[in-house]
């Protein structure tokens, strides 16, 4: 489910059923012009990932909004920041949690991280609209897809 | 005066344009109820865009196997690509049947076979749900209505799929 109108009505009457979030760490900056295209092109394809992750298992996981910070932050800060938002989630029956980004800067932190964090190595470039893409992200969706059913 | 000026009265010509504004005024309100009316007819008929899956008839076998593609779909304010996926086999009749694999429970994509412990059945991962091969749901478990399925037609050996209906829709079109 998605943080959307249509979709919370429905989370509201189905609480039970949904006990998973998935909360992606989106990069942002504009410094660095020789990373910017790579950093915006990996946030495009964390987005697909992301709803096609949503698709696959919807009736049990929320994907929330993007989690923003500058690609510079100092880390321990925003790990504090994180883990409020986890602590306002946890209010609600929500069971597991799923941190997925491409920003390996993360791992060093996932200690603190009150939450499982799942790192994927980014892709670099690459045509998004081409088959190769699509079957590629296909087949990555489904490992993360089976990963977060072994939690359950 | 001239006789031939007299030979359409005051009272001729006001009842003349009267007769003839009515006859406008009625026309305009009853054209469009009666397009609403016939409206039925005028609808293209056939339900909805079909797309070329990339499955060719003659692959398709009685074991369930996945499709999946993409539609351009617009929304409101967005123009979006949409996947699309569906579990095509051949059942003991030997028709085409393409389940659409979104759980009737709560919406999250079914697999054939998706767990071992039930095996010839749909298995939805997110709450258990289980459906038969013929796309009923297994009782006491989470679905309450049997898989959607797609309309379908065959061009030139391949096949293409369209909207998707439920049980209770599809059913006539398999009787008729």
């Amino acid at each position: 489910m998605k943080w959307n109108k249509e979709n919370l009505k429905q989370y509201v009457q189905a609480k039970e059923y949904v006990d998973t979030i998935v909360l992606p760490l989106m990069p942002f900056h504009l410094s660095q012009n020789a990373e910017l295209e790579k950093s915006a092109f990996q946030r495009e394809v964390l987005s697909i990932f992301l709803t096609e992750i949503e698709q696959e298992l919807t009736g049990r996981i929320m994907l929330t909004p993007d989690y923003n910070y500058l690609k510079s932050t100092d880390k321990t800060t925003e790990v504090e920041r994180i883990n409020a938002w986890i602590e306002e989630i946890t209010t609600q029956p929500f069971e597991h949690i799923f941190l997925i980004t491409f920003d390996s800067t993360w791992k060093k932190h996932e200690e603190s991280l009150n939450g499982h964090l799942l790192w994927l190595p980014g892709i670099q470039s690459g045509d998004l609209h081409s088959k190769e893409m699509h079957t590629f992200i296909h087949g990555q969706v489904e490992q993360i897809s089976e990963l977060i059913q072994s939690y359950w | 005066m001239s006789e031939e000026k007299q030979q359409v009265s005051r009272r001729t010509f006001l009842n003349y344009t009267l007769t003839g504004l009515g006859g406008f005024m009625a026309a305009g309100m009853l054209v469009p109820m009666l397009r609403m009316a016939v409206d039925p007819v005028l609808q293209t008929s056939g339900g909805g865009d079909f797309t070329n899956v990339g499955l060719a008839v003659d692959d398709i076998t009685t074991e369930p196997q996945r499709v999946d593609w993409k539609i351009d779909q617009v929304d409101g304010w967005y123009e979006s690509e949409v996947s699309k996926s569906a579990w095509v086999f051949k059942n003991d009749k030997n028709e085409i049947v393409a389940f659409s694999p979104v759980c009737k429970h709560l919406g999250c994509v079914v697999s054939w076979e998706g767990n071992e412990d039930y095996p010839n059945e749909f298995f939805c991962p997110c709450h258990n749900g289980r459906y038969y091969k013929d796309g009923t749901n297994v009782p006491h478990t989470p679905p309450l209505a049997p898989l959607d399925e797609y309309d379908q037609k065959i061009e030139n050996g391949m096949l293409f799929l369209g909207k998707v209906r439920t049980r209770e829709e599809a059913k006539p079109r398999e009787e008729a």
